[in-house]
């Protein structure tokens, strides 16, 4: 590493002497203090990403010049028709025309259940459910090789009886994820400092995602131009930011029974404002505007983007789960949402930990509980990912010394529901997060 | 070159549990150029006119003038031959008793002219002789790749049995194609409708001799414009799926589910005859296992073949959905084209039942007709029925058969019931 003058403070290029600006990303080197002697400027990793398959809507945005980086680690599964020679559904013919020239199955349309696992702490599910014909849902993950290095998690939800809402979402997300990807800038080094440089990052990850979408609308007055909602996680260290807009979700969900799980977003949906009025979230949640949404992405969307945003400390076992409505549907409640993965977890033994497994559990429980939705479940595992020593059902867990709760807090807006826990107490650290509870 | 293009009008789809996926296939063909035009192309035309005792006076000499109305129509190069029909067919031309078919050229068709003008009125009808001659003829020139005729009857077919009609007709089916006509009332529909419908031709009532020669020139004229000689429709469906029916449904009402051959286990061809620049409709009904809401597959994949090669195809889809709005609608042209062969079949089945002393299934047959033509806005089939039922409540079907009906009304609306007509996309 070349001497700190000689690089950007924000992404870390080459800084060509004299210049006034970043050539790379743009950054006014006039405005921002040079960093400290001894600050943390190390950059983020650069990882690889699936580039976009609209060329219209996945262009590169404006507010993510210049970063393209050097493989560090993570593979992106490109959405991508699979060469399949046979039939899946009756194994004898073959594909024609995208149909079985035997039977008549439609050839499985890749867009309509993707997975992603950029490392193995880092995976996501991204299924059509069983009720809808097209899978408006859409996913983009990110994510350094080593755990709780640096992980993006975009996740988009197409508005339905919209134009074109499957493009535009995976557009979106790809676009947010393209803009979350660049580095942060460290600033001051203090939690504050990154909190807010990654809010203001999910801020422009919301803009580029809009982008996208406006790019995949077709010209002319289309009477209903696609949009989608958006939500994503940034992960940098032990911090995670969560930002969203509409009502797809993130979720704090610590491994100890003791730990309360919290929700990392705030749904901009009628029935949010309903909860917020007073009346019962299971009600309002299953009411019949349940699902309206009072803010979403597209040539259309109200004037103020700002997303929500919550940050919290994993400092714990746990997993932030990243999720659409096809999946909270069926598992609002942060507690009991933590439950079935517990449950989940339990179940799967060996594979337990392993996010892709989860989230693929996760998946096939909404299906199994109508899949009236598309859905899409992307996780990040924090503490162990092997299942050699999961958490047993032992009531000796209750006595035993409650582990620390994560520390979560909202920002812009304030979070009006889920009480957040306040206290901090120091957290045992991330590399042996998985001592017994009650030794 | 002949182009085919072909659309798809279907509302793929199914309710849970819903089985049967109906489509309308309009197959366009374009470029068609002429019959007997194309590369290693020949074409030949025969002309069959009834010269049965009944023809005597004004219909033999208006016979005489449309055949060779019709001579002057078939182009030159094309193979051609006269043949007089009564209870025995007779080749006029090129000469008695020489089996062989002549290029038209302005000799032969000077010579073919003048034998018309021989035609004499006598003996009996038997349809089924002149098919089988018809047959010869078209051997003694076997390399000719489109074969054509046109067969005016002005009588019942009474010398001979019908089975040996039904014999005559299936040694002419797939070999040529005919279009028939009948001339005045008293011939049979249903009896000429099936030898016109194994032919794929069409069958249609003149009403009078001075009508003939202007039918004989159109029917010609089509018949030379059809630069396509033989087009097979393919109809794929998966497998533990069942064809329910193809239909052609337009220009006019054919069901063409018998005439299936099957291309391997899931593949059936259905032959079509010759194409001229032109749009046919046809109405596939596929019945499928049902699937899982949800699910999509492919119903039926509808292919144009000609010499073996897939001129275009349209495909048939199938979607099961818990949505009622998508469900519950059913497309424009299917529903127009099923309303239209109900009709069709309402009216064939009420006059049948008319001729044969039921006035009671007349009665119901042909009021249902009258309902159906009324909620479709079928202002045409509606004044036709009118001529052979009183209407007392159209909407409900309420007719009673009217005392005095002139039977080339009947005819008429028999013959015209398999026209339909086209909506609007």
């Amino acid at each position: 590493m070349t001497g700190l003058g000689a690089r950007c403070s924000a992404c870390g290029a080459d800084r060509v002497p004299d210049a006034a600006f970043c050539e790379a990303c743009g950054m006014d080197f006039a405005t921002s203090s040079p960093p400290p002697e001894g600050a943390i400027t190390e950059v983020l990793p650069r990882q690889t990403h699936a580039p976009a398959v609209t060329a219209a809507a996945g262009e590169e945005s404006p507010l993510d010049v210049g970063w393209t980086g050097p493989v560090i680690g993570g593979v992106a599964v490109e959405v991508d028709h699979p060469d399949e020679p046979t039939c899946t559904a009756c194994g004898e013919g073959s594909y024609v025309d995208g149909y079985c020239d035997q039977c008549g199955a439609k050839q499985p349309d890749p867009r309509s259940h993707f997975t992603e696992e950029p490392a193995p702490w880092v995976a996501g599910v991204c299924d059509i459910g069983k009720r809808h014909t097209r899978n408006e849902d859409a996913m983009a993950l990110l994510a350094s090789a080593e755990q709780l290095g640096t992980a993006t998690i975009v996740v988009c939800d197409g508005v339905s009886n919209t134009t074109d809402s499957h493009i535009a979402s995976l557009a979106a997300a790809r676009a947010a994820r393209d803009t979350l990807s660049g580095a942060i800038p460290r600033g001051m080094g203090t939690r504050e400092a990154l909190v807010a440089a990654i809010s203001q990052r999910l801020g422009e990850a919301v803009s580029s995602a809009r982008g996208a979408v406006v790019a995949a609308t077709p010209a002319g007055d289309a009477p209903t131009p696609p949009s989608c909602t958006f939500v994503a996680a940034v992960i940098d260290g032990t911090l995670a930011v969560v930002g969203n807009v509409g009502d797809s979700r993130g979720y704090w969900l610590p491994d100890a029974p003791t730990s309360t799980p919290v929700q990392l977003s705030h749904d901009d949906s009628f029935a949010a404002e309903q909860i917020r009025e007073g009346v019962p979230r299971k009600e309002a949640e299953t009411g019949p505007q349940a699902h309206a949404i009072t803010r979403w992405l597209g040539v259309d969307s109200p004037d103020d983007l700002t997303p929500h945003t919550m940050a919290v400390d994993l400092t714990e076992p746990g997993w932030l789960l990243v999720c659409t409505d096809g999946l909270w549907n069926y598992c609002s409640e942060p507690t009991e949402l933590r439950d079935l993965v517990t449950r989940t977890t339990a179940s799967l033994g060996e594979h337990g930990r392993t996010p892709l497994a989860v989230a693929t559990a996760l998946t096939d429980f909404a299906n199994a509980s109508g899949g009236i939705d598309n859905i899409t479940v992307a996780l990040a595992r924090v503490g162990s990912l092997t299942a050699d020593s999961l958490p047993v059902s032992d009531p000796a867990q209750a006595e035993a010394p409650a582990p620390a709760p994560a520390q979560a807090e909202a920002s812009v807006p304030a979070q009006a529901e889920a009480p957040v826990p306040a206290a901090l107490s120091p957290a045992p650290p991330p590399a042996s997060p998985d001592q017994p509870v009650n030794s | 070159m002949a182009t085919f293009t072909s659309e798809v009008f279907q509302n793929e789809f199914l309710p849970d549990g819903g089985t049967d996926v109906h489509a309308i296939v309009r197959v366009t063909c374009s470029g068609a150029g002429q019959a007997g035009a194309a590369q290693g192309a020949e074409a030949a035309e025969i002309v069959i006119v009834d010269t049965s005792g009944s023809m005597s006076g004004n219909g033999i000499a208006q016979g005489r003038y449309a055949a060779s109305v019709a001579l002057n129509e078939i182009t030159d190069g094309t193979w051609f031959a006269v043949i007089a029909g009564n209870h025995v067919g007779t080749l006029v031309y090129p000469a008695y008793g020489v089996q062989q078919m002549v290029r038209m050229d302005g000799r032969t068709r000077a010579e073919a002219i003048a034998a018309v003008q021989r035609f004499k009125a006598d003996g009996g009808t038997a349809m089924g002789t002149w098919l089988t001659k018809a047959k010869e003829v078209f051997l003694s020139v076997p390399h000719v790749t489109q074969r054509h005729a046109i067969l005016l009857t002005d009588g019942a077919n009474e010398h001979e049995t019908p089975d040996q009609l039904t014999w005559a007709i299936q040694g002419a089916t797939g070999f040529f194609q005919a279009d028939c006509r009948g001339l005045g009332d008293r011939w049979q529909v249903d009896e000429v409708r099936r030898i016109a419908s194994a032919l794929l031709g069409t069958v249609d009532l003149i009403p009078s001799p001075d009508r003939m020669a202007q039918e004989f020139a159109a029917l010609i004229r089509a018949s030379m414009a059809r630069g396509v000689a033989a087009v097979d429709l393919r109809v794929w469906a998966p497998q533990g799926a069942q064809v329910l029916f193809v239909k052609q449904v337009a220009p006019h009402l054919e069901d063409i589910t018998s005439k299936r051959s099957l291309v391997n286990p899931l593949t059936a061809a259905f032959p079509t005859g010759a194409w001229a620049d032109e749009s046919r409709d046809y109405h596939v009904a596929v019945r499928l296992p049902a699937k899982t809401i949800g699910q999509e597959q492919l119903a039926s994949r509808v292919q144009v073949v000609v010499n073996n090669e897939v001129q275009t195809q349209g495909l048939v889809k199938a979607t099961w959905s818990s949505d009622e709005s998508l469900t519950t609608r059913i497309d424009d042209q299917v529903a127009r084209y099923t309303g239209q062969a109900e009709l069709a079949a309402a009216i064939q089945d009420g006059l049948a039942a008319k001729a044969a002393g039921d006035e009671d299934g007349a009665t119901r047959k042909l009021g249902r007709a009258v309902q159906i033509a009324t909620a479709t806005g079928d202002e045409e089939m509606t004044s036709r029925l009118k001529k052979v039922v009183e209407i007392d409540n159209a909407e409900t079907g309420t007719v009673r058969l009217k005392k005095a009906v002139e039977r080339l009304d009947e005819m008429a609306l028999d013959t015209a019931s398999t026209k339909t007509r086209r909506i609007k996309k």
